[in-house]
Formats: C-alpha cells, sequence, structure tokens
C-alpha cells in the first residue's frame, strides 16, 4: 500500500479512486480533521492560527501571502509523507483548501520535484475521456502495487 | 450601547481562514456587537461570474469573493456592511478586493471596508475600521445630525495631542489643544483649558462626545455619553467645518501616527482606508522634520511653501529611511526649505500611494488633522492630485468638533 | 491517541441506479449502532470509531460498487464552526467543489464498469490551438 498525494487534494473522486485500488490517500480532509480536533487550539473555524504561516516558511519565502503558508503548513508536510502522486490538470473549479492557484502552483512544483512516480492526467471533458481518466488512473494505482511487491 | 441590534457584517475574503487571521476577524466583530456572515449565493453563478464580473481571476476563491459581493449587491445577502479582506501581498486578491469594493459601493448604500492582512493582524489592529463600519450601519440618524444644539464638548485623545473643544448652539466657545502625555491628565487639561475660554462649568456641559486612541479610557472618566472611533467622527467633523454636509466628499486627515482616507457621502463615510504601512507617512515624521531643521513644528509648514521639494531626493516609506535621507541632504548642503517641502512632499506621497488607491477621490478634497495646518501639506497634495485642497477653519480640532457635534444627539430635548 | 477513540466521518455519495440512499442509510443501521449517519444533499455522512466507520462504508460499496463513492471529511456534521445556520447564510467552501464532482459521478461510474470488462479506452486526439499561419490564412481567405 502506498501512499498517494492527489491533487486536487481535497477530491473525492481521486480519494476514492485511491482507496477503491487498495492504496491511502493523502487528502486534505485527514489534515484538517487534525487540527480542528486540537484540543486546546481555539482558532475557529479551521484552527489554523499565526503559527501556521510560520511553519509554511518552510516551503515558501517570507514574502509569499499569508494565506499561502498557512496552507501549505498542511499541504507541505502532505507532500513530503507522499510515495507516489496523482496530478489532475485543469481540474473544474475548487474552493476552500484548493482556492488559491497560487498555493496550487507551488503544490504542483513540490509535487513534481519529488522522485516519485506520478500520474499527470487531464480533466475529463466528455465520457470518452472520463473511461481514459479511470483507466489511465486505475493502471496507474495498479503499477504502484506491482513495483512494491518486485 | 448593548440594547442595540446585533450588525450583520458579510465577510467576502479570500485566505483569511489559512492564515491563522479568522479567529481575529471574528472576536472583532463581536466585539462591537456585529456578526460575520458568509453571503449565501447562486451556486449557479459560480460557473459564469468571473466573465459577469469580469475578472477571470485564476484563485477560485476570489471568484467566490465575487459571487458574494453579487449577492449581496442584488440583496440575495441581508447584510448591514461589508468587510472584504485579503492576504497582503497577493496582486491577484488586490485586484479583485479593490474592484470588488468598488462595485459594492457604486451599487449599493451598504458601508464597505477593505483591509489585507498577515499572519500578524490582530483584532485590535482592525478595532477602530470595524467599528466604524458598525456605526455607520447602525447609527445613521445620529450621523445625519447637521447642527451642534445646546452646550456640548469633545474631546480627542490623540496619539501625539488632546484636542478639546466646547460648543454651544452651532459655535464653537472654547478649545484647548496638549501634547498627549498621560491620557486622562492630558485631556483633562485640554478639557479645562477649552472651559476656561469658553467661561462655561464642567457641570453645565449637557454631553460630552470622545474619540481618538484615548476614547474609551477619557469617556469612562468624564462619563461621555459618545464614545465614539475617528472615522465617523472626523468624517462629520470635516464636512460640518467645510461647510460641505450635502454630497459628495474626500476627506484626509494626516494624524500624528496614523492617516485616514475616506470617501463621505452626505456626512456618512462610504469607503475608508486607515493606517498606512509606516509613521513616515504620517505628522509624526514632518515633526521629527522639524525638530532636525531646528524649527518649531507650527513653523514647518512656511518655510516648506518657500522651498523646492524636487531638489531634494525624499522617500519616507519608512521613517527610518525618511530620516536618513533627511540627515544625508543637510550634509550635502541641501537648503532647509527644500528640505521642509521634500518632507511634506514624501508624506503626502505615501498618503497618495498607499491610501487614496483604496477609496475613490471626489471632490471638495478636505485635509484635516495637525498636519494640514503645515501650509507645506495642502500644498504639496494640491499639486500631486492636481485639485484644489480645503483646509477648513480649526482642522486640527476636527476629531473635537465632531465629538461635541455627535454627542449634541444625546442632549434632552 | 488511542485507536477506539478516533472518531471520523465520511461522505458517501451514492451514484447509482439502483440503490437510492434511502437504502444505504437503512443498510447502516441494521449493522452498526455505535454509528450516526446524517442525509446531506449529495450523499451520506457517517460517523463512528474508525474500524466501524470503515467496515460499514465497506459494505455500502459493496452495494453498487462502481457507483458509490466515499471520502474522508475533516469537520464532523453539524460542527459550529461549519454549520451553515450557526455561520450565517453560504455554503462551506468545499460545498461548492463537491457539487462540482458529484455531477461527474455517472461518468466516473461508467468508466469503472468499463475498466472491470477490461475495455480500453477508445484513443483520443485533442485539438491544439491553430497555428497563427494557418489562422491568417482562414482570415486571408475570408477577406
Amino acid at each position: 500500500m502506498a501512499k498517494v498525494i492527489i491533487y486536487p487534494i481535497n477530491s473525492l473522486i481521486l480519494s476514492d479512486l485511491v482507496e477503491r485500488f487498495g492504496h491511502k490517500p493523502l487528502a486534505m480532509m485527514e489534515k484538517i480533521k487534525e487540527k480542528v480536533n486540537t484540543v486546546g487550539v481555539d482558532s475557529p473555524p479551521l484552527n489554523i492560527t499565526a503559527e501556521e504561516p510560520k511553519m509554511g516558511l518552510k516551503y515558501a519565502a517570507v514574502e509569499v501571502p499569508a494565506g499561502v503558508r498557512g496552507r501549505m503548513a498542511i499541504v507541505g508536510p502532505m507532500i513530503d509523507e507522499a510515495e507516489a502522486a496523482i496530478i489532475v490538470n485543469e481540474a473544474s473549479m475548487a474552493f476552500g483548501c484548493m482556492g488559491c492557484a497560487r498555493t496550487n502552483e507551488l503544490t504542483k512544483y513540490l509535487i513534481r520535484q519529488k522522485e516519485i512516480p506520478i500520474l499527470e492526467v487531464e480533466y475529463p471533458r466528455s465520457e470518452e475521456e472520463g473511461k481514459e481518466f479511470v483507466y489511465k488512473i486505475a493502471e496507474f494505482l495498479r503499477s504502484l502495487s506491482t513495483e512494491e511487491r518486485s | 450601547m448593548s440594547t442595540e441590534k446585533q450588525v450583520k457584517v458579510a465577510l467576502v475574503s479570500c485566505g483569511s481562514e489559512y492564515a491563522g487571521v479568522q479567529g481575529e476577524l471574528e472576536k472583532v466583530t463581536s466585539s462591537v456587537n456585529a456578526k460575520l456572515v458568509f453571503p449565501e449565493i447562486d451556486i449557479a453563478s459560480l460557473d459564469t461570474i468571473g466573465r459577469d464580473f469580469g475578472i477571470e481571476a485564476a484563485s477560485p476563491d476570489l471568484r467566490l469573493m465575487m459571487a458574494r459581493a453579487q449577492a449581496v449587491v442584488e440583496g440575495i445577502a441581508d447584510v448591514d456592511g461589508v468587510f472584504i479582506t485579503s492576504c497582503f501581498r497577493c496582486a491577484e486578491a488586490a485586484i479583485v478586493r479593490n474592484e470588488v469594493r468598488r462595485y459594492i459601493n457604486k451599487h449599493s448604500n451598504i458601508p464597505v471596508i477593505s483591509y489585507s492582512f498577515t499572519e500578524r493582524t490582530t483584532a485590535a489592529t482592525l478595532m477602530t475600521r470595524m467599528e466604524a463600519l458598525t456605526t455607520i450601519a447602525r447609527r445613521k440618524h445620529l450621523l445625519a445630525r447637521e447642527k451642534q444644539t445646546g452646550l456640548t464638548a469633545g474631546i480627542d485623545s490623540g496619539s501625539t495631542t488632546t484636542k478639546a473643544v466646547i460648543m454651544r448652539d452651532d459655535k464653537i466657545i472654547g478649545q484647548g489643544w496638549v501634547p498627549t502625555i498621560k491620557v486622562i491628565d492630558s485631556a483633562t487639561e485640554a478639557f479645562n483649558r477649552a472651559l476656561e475660554e469658553a467661561g462655561v462649568k464642567a457641570e453645565d456641559i449637557q454631553a460630552i462626545g470622545t474619540t481618538g486612541y484615548g476614547r474609551f479610557l477619557v469617556g469612562e472618566h468624564f462619563k461621555a455619553q459618545l464614545v465614539q472611533e475617528e472615522i465617523t467622527v472626523n468624517s462629520k467633523g470635516a464636512v460640518y467645518l467645510a461647510n460641505k454636509q450635502k454630497g459628495s466628499a474626500t476627506v484626509i486627515d494626516i494624524g500624528g501616527m496614523d492617516n485616514k482616507a475616506i470617501s463621505v457621502e452626505d456626512g456618512i463615510p462610504g469607503m475608508f482606508t486607515m493606517g498606512g504601512i509606516c509613521a513616515g507617512a504620517s505628522g509624526r515624521f514632518l515633526d521629527m522634520t522639524a525638530k532636525r531643521l531646528g524649527v518649531d513644528i507650527t513653523e514647518l509648514g512656511a518655510l516648506a511653501v518657500k522651498g523646492m521639494q524636487e531638489k531634494v531626493d525624499m522617500n519616507s516609506y519608512c521613517i527610518v529611511f525618511g530620516i536618513q535621507s533627511l540627515v544625508n541632504s543637510l550634509a550635502k548642503g541641501s537648503r532647509p526649505e527644500d528640505v521642509a517641502a521634500a518632507a511634506c512632499h514624501s508624506v503626502v506621497e505615501q498618503i497618495f500611494e498607499q491610501q487614496l488607491q483604496e477609496v475613490d477621490v471626489k471632490e471638495p478634497l478636505i485635509l484635516v488633522g495637525g498636519s494640514s495646518l503645515i501650509e507645506g501639506v495642502p500644498k504639496a497634495l494640491s499639486s500631486l492630485l492636481k485639485i484644489d485642497v480645503l483646509v477648513p477653519p480649526n482642522s486640527h480640532l476636527i476629531g473635537a468638533v465632531g465629538s461635541a457635534l455627535l454627542a449634541s444627539g444625546f442632549v434632552e430635548g | 491517541m488511542n485507536n477506539e477513540e478516533d472518531v471520523i466521518t465520511k461522505i458517501v455519495v451514492i451514484s447509482s441506479d439502483s440503490v437510492l440512499p434511502i437504502d444505504a442509510a437503512m443498510k447502516v443501521y441494521e449493522s452498526e449502532t455505535s454509528i450516526t449517519i446524517k442525509e446531506t444533499c449529495f450523499g451520506t455522512m457517517v460517523t463512528g470509531p474508525r474500524t466501524a466507520v470503515d467496515r460499514v462504508v465497506d459494505e455500502l460499496r459493496a452495494m453498487d460498487r462502481n457507483h458509490i463513492f466515499v471520502k474522508e471529511r475533516g469537520f464532523h456534521p453539524g460542527d459550529e464552526r461549519r454549520c451553515r445556520s450557526v455561520r450565517g447564510g453560504g455554503p462551506r467552501p468545499g460545498f461548492h467543489y463537491l457539487r462540482e464532482e458529484v455531477q461527474m459521478l455517472p461518468m466516473i461510474g461508467k468508466a469503472l464498469d468499463a475498466y472491470d470488462k477490461h475495455v480500453p479506452p477508445a484513443e483520443i486526439h485533442r485539438a491544439e490551438k491553430i497555428e497563427v499561419k494557418k489562422l491568417k490564412e482562414i482570415i486571408e481567405s475570408n477577406l
């Protein structure tokens, strides 16, 4: 079982496919859950405090906006942890965790810098493309299991 | 004040939840008996908002900002004020934030403020702004007052100076102006001077209003009927003193520590900004310039009017760098009048670059605050903006006069 | 942290012709007592201890494997920090994205069916932007 980072990092479809094919999706939702359930921190709604943008300095310089660094404080460690990645390019509108285009650029860049198996697919625009989309992802996830075995 | 209804402030923001400031935003709104709400939007509008609004922003949360602004304007979201905010240093957000602010201002009567935050932004930083926003939403009837009635006093406890006025039947009958040392002591001294000049006793005063940084402390000490931030008070004071109570006006208040730029409509603030990056853009820099030139602050203006700012290279974006260029230019043999002119120009330039972009400048432009008395300042502002700058009589007493005027709303009968 | 106490929420989105959300809800009620569920516009939120949630989710998936989708959720249902009624008005940001994805699920479901049947995807040609030279020719020929 590989830890697979998905992009968009809060995608239902990608999270589902990774789990469906026997791997562990590294998704934003779990990180947010850790944050919001941290006892003693009361900074609603996400329990992100002024500390996160400082932690984000590991991934982005101080002149990068606080909202980017705050997000990177959560996404960055997920990238560090990842053993494989699936990136969907030109994904449809995304909000919240994925609401900042600059964070998203940096996230994709940092994933691509890692020496791990990476699959990049285009966001499907038709049923045929949808089939190709699922096929590529499924084959990629299967190949991860084979690699592990060998 | 707790009996007043809770004000609903629409939060139109990008990044605040991830920058660690959302909690601070909620804290400051609840401290002024307001509530942040997230405007309900027509979900389908998200797909087309980029084209509809006109900015095809790459960041989805910025599109959400536009959709929320649209919901506010179209009345889908029922709110009393709007707080627009995004990350400091984000170019994409700055474009959207400014356009959204203009859009709401143009298409509705809802008061708006706009602010860019860092992770260090705290509730205290936002207090005056949020207080002003909720006051405008909540106390329109009070702000509609155009004449002072009865015998009232206003005390403006500023960061550098404390001002007090006594007013009776729409006239200033006494005034006091002292440097701020200890907040209450200085306020007492200014108040006593004003009383003495007016020839009235403290117990005869029917209502007192306080404003400025020390407003809460001073308000409590003097049992003031009105304790009000300086945005609404100064807007009111400015249009009152300039006799421009009807129609549009722009008020610029150069204070001892920060500045305010306010778009006013019929005496009520619409858009406003407060602050600036550094005291290099405030009266404090002029004070330091006067000291370095060995002249009294009251003489700096006349000196500046005689000089040519073009002859001295000065940038007070940062007060330390500003002082450095001041010292350097004098060391190079620049004339004091040119240096004085350059200092006035630099302060005005900072206001232009950092604040006037956030409000729509509409004539008349009313310049108030102690720095307006330094003749070089209105001159520099006028030449930079290429419009006439109006400095009303008693412009340095703006906060005190505004407070005394608004406080008369509390005079019985 | 004790695993027993690790309470999680998973959102189960049903995009099936044969299984209705109510069927899924009934299934949960039948099988587990330690779990609470909440119906939403786009799916069923299943909250409880991790092992129990995973077990239930597996059972739910099995009802129509390729047409039921699952993801974990950060906030528990009704968390005041995200609750619409408490927060005043608009939905949480993730809602809009979920809505987008849910619209894609029938397509993904069909694709999973095809994958199971080893149907290779058709070759897809994505149109490239035309060359400037070509555009110029088109303009000239239309003038």
